[in-house]
C-alpha cells in the first residue's frame, strides 16, 4: 500500500464555513440516515447472496435481454454454444475487417476461449498488450494506437444497459480496450447480471472486502464511442472503438 | 475566475434573436433532444416510475447537502485512503493555484483536458497557456469551441451553434487540413490531432459527474471516450469538481446513472462511464501515477447559506431545462455571460458570481414551469427565480432596482386592484390614453421615449378592447343570462 497522502491545510476551514453555511456549529457525529450506507459488510453479503442467486435462477432470461439491449445501443452481438465457435467468431471478425494488428489482454477467459490459435489458421497474429519487462509506458501506449483491434473480456455485463464492466489489472491494459478502432468483449454467463443496482450492490461489497487491495479503476463500454457534437449528427468512433463486437458464450 | 458579462444579456440576447441560422439550429437540436428524452423514459419506465426516481434523487440529493459537511470529510478520507491527494479550493484563483502547482512541480508541458465546468469557472486555460502550458481539450465540441475562442453553447452540446462549414475553416486554420462538408471526415482529423496530444500529454484534467463519499470513487459520464483517455493515458490525473458533486454511496449511482443521460441526450445510458478513485496500482499495466482531487466552492457557499436557493445545488447539470426552456430556445447560451445558461444558469449565476452584474438573468423566463417538470432532481426553478427577483426588487444590492415610473404604476395598480371602481376608472383611462396608438387590434408603439415607449421597443399590445368586459356583462350579458334554465342563479 501507497501511503496515504496528507490532509490539505485549507480542510478545516473550508468544512467550517460549510457547516456554518449550514446554520450548525459543531460537526456531525453520527452518520447522517441514508438508506445505501447503512448496510455493514455482513448485511451487504447477504444482500449480494440473494442478488447472486437471482441472477442465477434467471440466467438465460438476462443472456436474451443482454442481447436485445445491446444489439438496441449498436453492438454487433454474437452468440456462442462453447468455447471453441467463440474462438472462431474472433477470428471471423478479424478476418472480414482485414485486422493486421490485433491485441489482447491476458485473462483467465483466454484460457477456455483459445482464440490465438483461431486467429493464427486466418494468418493473424494477436499480440498481448501488457507492459511486460521490457515495455515502458510510451511503447504500450504506441502499441495500442497501432493496433486495428483490441479482445479483452469483462468483469460483468448489465443486461439493463448492455454495460460491460471491464476492470484494467495487471494483464489488463486500460488502453485494450479503447485505443483500437476494433473492440471484441468476450463474455461468460456467469457475468451477466440483469440491473445496474445488482453491479453496485457487488461493487460496494468488493470494496468492503478487499482490505486494502482497492480497486481504484473500472470503465462501463455500452456501445460505440460517439459523438453529436457537429451538426447533432451523430458520428462513430471517436476516441473510442467506432465497431464493437459483444461475443456471448451462451 | 472567468470573466462576467451577464450585465450584457439584454444586449446579446437581441443579437441571438436576430441570427436567423442560429434560430434555426437551435429550434432544430433542442427538439430532438426534447423528444429523445420523453420517447426513452416512456419506453423505460413511465410517468409514474419516473416521478418516483426523480423525488428520490432529489431527497438523496437534498440529504448530501445538508449534511455536506461530513461527507466532505468522508470524501476527503476515501480519496486519500486509496493513495488519491484532495485540495479544498475556496475560490477560482485557489483553485488555479493548486493546478498550476502540480503542473509545475511534475515539468507538465501539455494537458488534455476532459469536459469539466468548474474548469470553465475557473478559466483555466488562460492561466496554463500564460504559463507556457498548454491546454488541449479532448470533448469534440470543447475542442472546436476552444479552436473558435469561445465558451460553451450548451451545457451538453458545447458547439451546437457551429455549422460543419465553420468547423471545416476551424481545423482548415487550425490543424491545416484539407476543407471538407463531411462530418465524419471533420471527426477523423480531430480525432487524429487528438491522439497526438494524448500520447504527448503529462497531465489529464477531468470534471466529475458524481463523486462517491464512501469509496471516494469519481464517475464520468462520456460518450467519445475522451473521458477514458484523460484518465488513462497521462501519468497524471486531476479532477475538478464542484463540491456538491457528492452522492453518499456507489448504490446511488445506479438512479443517478438512470436519470442522468435519459435527462440529457434521451439515452439510456452514455458510450462510458469512467469509475476511478486512485491513481492506478503498481501492478497495473498502464494508468496515472498520480490522482488529484480539487474540490471547488467559488461561489456555491452563497447557495448553501441561502435555504431557499440550497436545492439549485441538487443540480447535476444535465441541461433538460435548457432544452425545454422557452427563452433558451431563442436566446441560447451565450447571451447568459457565464459559464452556465438557461434556467439553471440564471438561478446559479447571480449568487454565484455578483447579483448586480447578474440581475437580469432571474428575468429571463416566463415562469411556465417545464423546467421544474423535467428537472432529474426536481429543482424549483420557477419559484427561485422569483426568490431572485424579490431580492432584487426589495433593494438588497444597496440601491432601489425600480424607477420612479414603475413606481407609480405599480402604486396606482395596487390602489385599483382594492377598488372595483377605481379599477374600471382606471381600465377606462387606459383605454382612452392607448386609443390613438391602436393599430388592428394592436399597439405597436407607444410615445414618450424611454419611459413607455420602452414597453412597446420588443413587443406589440393586443389593444384593450372598445368596451370593457364589466361594461358587456352589466349591458347585455346579466340581462341574457339573468334565466338560463328558468332557475335564477344571482
Amino acid at each position: 500500500m501507497p501511503p496515504t497522502p496528507e490532509e490539505h491545510p485549507n480542510k478545516a476551514a473550508f468544512l467550517l464555513r460549510v457547516r456554518s453555511a449550514l446554520g450548525r456549529t459543531d460537526p456531525i457525529v453520527h452518520m447522517p440516515d441514508h438508506p445505501s450506507l447503512k448496510s455493514n459488510a455482513v448485511r451487504q453479503q447477504e444482500k449480494v447472496r440473494t442478488i447472486v442467486a437471482r441472477n442465477e435462477a434467471r440466467r438465460s432470461s438476462a443472456l436474451d435481454r443482454l442481447a436485445r439491449t445491446a444489439a438496441a445501443a449498436s453492438w454487433n452481438v454474437r452468440r456462442a454454444g462453447d468455447a471453441e465457435e467463440a474462438a472462431s467468431i474472433v477470428a471471423e471478425i478479424a478476418q472480414q475487417s482485414g485486422v493486421k494488428n490485433l491485441v489482447r489482454s491476458a485473462e483467465d477467459v483466454f484460457k477456455r476461449v483459445n482464440i490465438d490459435a483461431a486467429l493464427r489458421s486466418v494468418g493473424v497474429s494477436p499480440a498481448i498488450l501488457a507492459s511486460g519487462r521490457s515495455r515502458s509506458r510510451g511503447a504500450l501506449r504506441d502499441m495500442a494506437f497501432r493496433a486495428d483491434m483490441g479482445v479483452t473480456g469483462v468483469s460483468y455485463a448489465i443486461a439493463e444497459t448492455a454495460s460491460c464492466a471491464v476492470t484494467p489489472r495487471k494483464g489488463v491494459a486500460r488502453l485494450a480496450s479503447l485505443a483500437p478502432p476494433r473492440l471484441v468483449l468476450l463474455i461468460e454467463p456467469e457475468q451477466v447480471l440483469e440491473t445496474l443496482d445488482d453491479f453496485f450492490a457487488i461493487t460496494r461489497l468488493n470494496r468492503m472486502q478487499a482490505r486494502g487491495r482497492t480497486i481504484n479503476y473500472f470503465n462501463f463500454i455500452s456501445g460505440p464511442s460517439r459523438t453529436a457534437d457537429i451538426e447533432q449528427t451523430l458520428t462513430i468512433g471517436v476516441h473510442g472503438p467506432g465497431e464493437v463486437h459483444m461475443v456471448i458464450l451462451g | 475566475m472567468a470573466e462576467v458579462k451577464s450585465a450584457e444579456f439584454k444586449k446579446a440576447s437581441g443579437r441571438a434573436l436576430r441570427d436567423e441560422k442560429l434560430q434555426h439550429s437551435l429550434e432544430h437540436v433542442m427538439e430532438h433532444f426534447v423528444g429523445a428524452r420523453a420517447s426513452v423514459i416512456e419506453n423505460d419506465f413511465g410517468d409514474e416510475n419516473w416521478e418516483a426516481m426523480r423525488t428520490r434523487a432529489a431527497a438523496i440529493k437534498q440529504s448530501t447537502l445538508e449534511h455536506l459537511d461530513y461527507y466532505l470529510d468522508m470524501v476527503d478520507r476515501s480519496v486519500r485512503r486509496n493513495g488519491g491527494h484532495v485540495y479544498f479550493a475556496d475560490d477560482a484563483a485557489q483553485a488555479n493555484a493548486i493546478v498550476l502547482d502540480i503542473a509545475k512541480r511534475n515539468g507538465v508541458k501539455t494537458v488534455i483536458k476532459s469536459k469539466s465546468m468548474v474548469s470553465e469557472e475557473m478559466g483555466i486555460n488562460h492561466i496554463l497557456e500564460r504559463e507556457g502550458i498548454e491546454p488541449v481539450e479532448t470533448d469534440l465540441g470543447e475542442y472546436i469551441i476552444q479552436l473558435a475562442g469561445e465558451t460553451p453553447f450548451h451545457i451538453i452540446a458545447p458547439a451546437m451553434h457551429k455549422t460543419r462549414q465553420e468547423v471545416s475553416a476551424l481545423f482548415q486554420e487550425w490543424l491545416k487540413t484539407a476543407p471538407t462538408q463531411d462530418i465524419k471526415r471533420l471527426c477523423v482529423y480531430a480525432r487524429d490531432a487528438l491522439r497526438e496530444k494524448f500520447a504527448a500529454a503529462d497531465m489529464g484534467i477531468s470534471g466529475a459527474n458524481f463523486v462517491v463519499a464512501e469509496t471516494g470513487t469519481v464517475c464520468l459520464v462520456t460518450n467519445e471516450g475522451n473521458g477514458r483517455m484523460t484518465t488513462s493515458a497521462p501519468r497524471i490525473h486531476v479532477v475538478l469538481a464542484g463540491m456538491e458533486k457528492i452522492v453518499p454511496a456507489v448504490e446511488d449511482l445506479a438512479l443517478f446513472l438512470r436519470l442522468l443521460p435519459r435527462s440529457a441526450t434521451g439515452q439510456r445510458i452514455t458510450s462510458y462511464n469512467t469509475f476511478v478513485g486512485g491513481p492506478r496500482a503498481p501492478s497495473d499495466e498502464d494508468g496515472p501515477e498520480e490522482f488529484h482531487l480539487v474540490l471547488v466552492d467559488n461561489g456555491r457557499l452563497n447557495l448553501l447559506r441561502d435555504e431557499v436557493m440550497r436545492e439549485a445545488l441538487r443540480c447535476i447539470r444535465c441541461g433538460a431545462c435548457l432544452n425545454h426552456c422557452p427563452v433558451y430556445r431563442k436566446i441560447g447560451g451565450h447571451a447568459y455571460g457565464w459559464v452556465y445558461s438557461g434556467p439553471i444558469g440564471a438561478i446559479v449565476t447571480p449568487p454565484m458570481t455578483n447579483m448586480k452584474v447578474a440581475r437580469d438573468l432571474p428575468y429571463a423566463s416566463t415562469l411556465c414551469g417545464t423546467c421544474k417538470d423535467v428537472c432529474p432532481v426536481k429543482i424549483d426553478i420557477p419559484r427561485l427565480l422569483l426568490h431572485l427577483r424579490h431580492k432584487v426588487a426589495e433593494g438588497a444590492l444597496g440601491e432601489r432596482s425600480t424607477t420612479w415610473m414603475e413606481r407609480l404604476f405599480v402604486g396606482q395598480w395596487h390602489g385599483a386592484m382594492r377598488n372595483r371602481k377605481a379599477l374600471e376608472g382606471k381600465a377606462n383611462l387606459g383605454r382612452l390614453l392607448t386609443r390613438p396608438f391602436a393599430r388592428g387590434g394592436k399597439v405597436r408603439k407607444l410615445p414618450f421615449a424611454p419611459m413607455v415607449s420602452g414597453w412597446t421597443a420588443s413587443r406589440d399590445f393586443p389593444a384593450p378592447a372598445p368596451r370593457s368586459f364589466a361594461r358587456l356583462w352589466r349591458e347585455e350579458l346579466a340581462h341574457d343570462n339573468a334565466h338560463p334554465n328558468g332557475t335564477e342563479q344571482g
